[in-house]
């Protein structure tokens, strides 16, 4: 890919003559330098997981936020230059916002992220003369999980502007063990638990540091709860029922 | 609502039945949407007839002495009791005397002719043009109201207890529609040896 | 539609005055709607005289409206006709949108919504219309929904709109919500029911013609549409014509 780089890929909405946006696979690739991030979409709720890759001893991991609310039936998984991703998320939040205040219900999820991705590409003049508002594209993707009418739902939308829904889909510096995982792991009557276990158990092989309760974050969306971060002392309780399975497979 | 004839609220309305009348009024007195009194009675008996008064409060107090008054003097002059027929005409006149200067008013009769024992209610404006309806006249600040109640409830012929039902319904949904009327309503079914007065239960609002 | 030249009595005398036009924005069309919801159906029903003044233009302009969606939703905005056609008509597209943009059908409750901002986006030049919308909910039920020009708005078992509102609005109390009937045994104040199709229909035609003998502006004809979950039919009915 670096091989044909040419000046076609400065100007972050000019073509190659190969037909590519250069810019724009360029934040893609940003993303794999971000911290994974997992999500599970299952019959009974999604469950949001991700890594708080602390750069320092010192460093406060509870300030690490990269599972977000967007409406109380809504949140976002963040991975890459999460700084970006402020700006998304707010876009998300008014949308949802507006949508309620409009129409008197919650906004459906693939709606939500279909908002999010008409500002992907906002970093070029629109065709209707549209104000151009950034000067790059996003180098953020997002995990959105909801639930509406259609039932739990997880989407993936990545700086391109495209979104797809996913049965179970990560995202970061180990999203390609961990999708590889995810994919073998996956059936449709996974429950809420076994999905929480399947995102940690995931996390753990593609995570560098040690697993444990403070440098992993989980979320769920369910029809019950809604949007949920998880405490400090539920996730030392999913952690040390990870544990402990591990252990029970070991013996065996 | 600087209009004297909705500044204190009330209305009123008379039904024909089969041998019998009806009229009824709300008892509420106002000032503007001050509520002053829930015992505001609007009609008023003179012998064989009787009148529903609405509009500008000390009108309706003022008329109703008048009509007094000059009941009395026909009972005197005339030795005999007034006929609806004749007190109606005694109103209009009345009036129209004020033609220039009106009382504020919409006033209503009703009455059995004690001679014919034919049944009798008629409405009026405020300077004094008869109404002679045949079936039901209405008055006050929820005329309309109760226009479009007696319209679809009031049939021909009725009973007096049927006649009872039709009038109290006409009445009581219409001044619950009407924030200037309610609070207590008075019914008088009268047949040709017997008047029935009675006093409604209402919401008080 | 213009008015009167309106002429400064102060300044009456001076020939070359200057003389004031003033054009109304707004003008009164009568006509009267109503609208009930039943168990398993919504009936939306409005009469067909278009006045203005004393005169009838048209005694057969219908304003009860379909919304271009599925399950559909009726909707009339009674008043002025020029900002009922033009609410009813931009409502529509605003309908069509939502169909758009998620991939679903509007619901009787987010319409509802979606008119209050309508209207209330008029605030301070409002639609001059008493607005109802019947359809069905997401349980199936019949649904009413009546708002005012600037878009307070409520949902309600029934409710007439228009020129002869009064009248007819202490009528469906009594009949449809049972207000000051009592059981005969108990003594308790009566409990409203759902009305069948056929008394809702037989109640909506006896409050027309009773609006129809009282009301100038109502007349000609009756036009009844109503929505069951096969979707909507529509009847009508004469009226006096006088």
């Amino acid at each position: 890919m670096f091989l044909t780089r040419s000046e076609y890929d400065r100007g972050v909405s000019t073509f190659s003559p190969e037909g590519r946006l250069f810019q724009v696979e360029y934040a893609i690739e940003a993303i794999k330098l971000g911290s994974t991030a997992i999500g599970i979409a299952t019959s009974e709720g999604v469950i949001l997981g991700v890594e708080k890759r602390a750069t320092s001893v010192l460093l406060e991991s509870s300030s690490i936020e990269k599972i977000v609310e967007i409406d109380r039936h809504l949140g976002a998984a963040m991975s890459g230059l999460t700084a970006d991703a402020r700006t998304m998320i707010d876009h998300a939040r008014v949308e949802t916002q507006n949508h309620a205040l409009h129409f008197n219900e919650p906004i459906k999820v693939e709606s939500v992220t279909q908002a999010v991705c008409d500002l992907a590409l906002r970093f070029g003049e629109g065709a209707d003369g549209e104000e151009r508002v950034m000067s790059r594209p996003f180098g953020v993707a997002l995990l959105i999980a909801g639930i509406d009418e259609n039932g739990p739902q997880l989407y993936h939308a990545d700086p391109s502007g495209t979104f797809y829904r996913y049965d179970a889909k990560a995202i970061g510096s180990g999203s390609e063990g961990a999708q590889a995982e995810l994919q073998n792991e996956y059936h449709s009557s996974l429950t809420l638990a076994e999905a929480e276990q399947l995102v940690l158990k995931t996390l753990k092989q593609v995570m560098e540091e040690k697993l444990d309760a403070k440098n992993v974050q989980l979320a769920s969306v369910t029809k019950e709860q809604k949007f949920r971060i998880y405490t400090d002392d539920e996730m030392k309780v999913v952690v040390e029922r990870l544990e402990g399975s591990e252990v029970q497979t070991a013996m065996s | 609502m600087s209009d004297p004839s909705s500044i204190n609220g009330g209305s009123v309305v008379a039904m024909v039945g089969k041998d019998c009348v009806a009229i009824g009024c709300d008892m509420r007195l106002g000032m503007q949407a001050l509520t002053v009194s829930n015992d505001f009675p609007k009609i008023f008996q003179f012998n064989n007839a009787f009148l529903g008064l609405t509009g500008l409060a000390t009108d309706v107090i003022t008329l109703s002495e008048v009509f007094r008054y000059k009941v009395n003097l026909y009972n005197l002059r005339e030795e005999r009791k007034i006929e609806p027929e004749t007190f109606a005409n005694l109103v209009s006149s009345s009036l129209y005397e004020k033609r220039f200067g009106p009382y504020f008013v919409g006033p209503v009769v009703a009455g059995i002719n004690s001679k014919s024992g034919h049944p009798y209610i008629c409405g009026f404006d405020l300077i004094g043009c008869i109404n002679f309806a045949k079936d039901f006249v209405v008055g006050g600040t929820s005329s309309e109201q109760l226009f479009g109640m007696c319209e679809s409830l009031w049939e021909p012929d009725l009973e007096p207890d049927d006649l009872f039902e039709t009038i109290s319904q006409a009445l009581l949904n219409a001044q619950d529609r009407d924030a200037m009327s309610g609070w207590g309503a008075i019914v008088y079914i009268i047949t040709k040896d017997k008047v029935v007065k009675r006093l409604l239960k209402t919401r008080q609002d | 539609m213009y008015s009167e030249p309106y002429i400064d009595p102060a300044s009456a005398h001076a020939a070359a005055a200057p003389i004031e036009h003033r054009f109304n924005p707004y003008s009164d069309n009568g006509g009267t709607i109503l609208a009930i919801a039943g168990s398993d159906f919504a009936v939306l029903a409005g009469d067909t005289r278009h006045t203005t003044g004393y005169s009838i233009n048209s005694r057969f302009q219908p304003k009860v409206h379909t919304l271009p969606c599925d399950p559909p939703i009726l909707v009339s905005a009674n008043g002025y006709s020029a900002d009922g056609d033009t609410l009813v008509r931009r409502l529509g597209q605003r309908v069509q949108w939502y169909s758009y943009n998620h991939n679903k059908a509007i619901s009787v409750a987010a319409c509802a919504r979606l008119i209050q901002t309508m209207l209330y986006g008029k605030r301070f030049f409002p639609y001059y219309v008493h607005t109802i919308v019947a359809g069905l909910d997401e349980e199936g039920r019949g649904a009413v929904y009546s708002f005012d020009p600037v878009g307070s708005y409520e949902r309600e078992q029934c409710r007439a709109g228009g020129a002869a509102a009064s009248l007819i609005m202490p009528f469906l109390d009594n009949q449809v919500n049972l207000k000051n009937q009592y059981d005969v045994q108990t003594g308790e104040p009566k409990t409203a029911v759902y009305l069948s199709l056929d008394d809702t229909i037989k109640l909506v035609k006896d409050a027309f013609s009773s609006a129809t003998e009282r009301h100038i502006h109502v007349g000609d004809h009756l036009e009844i549409k109503i929505i069951t979950k096969e979707g909507v039919k529509v009847e009508y009915f004469p009226l006096k014509r006088d």
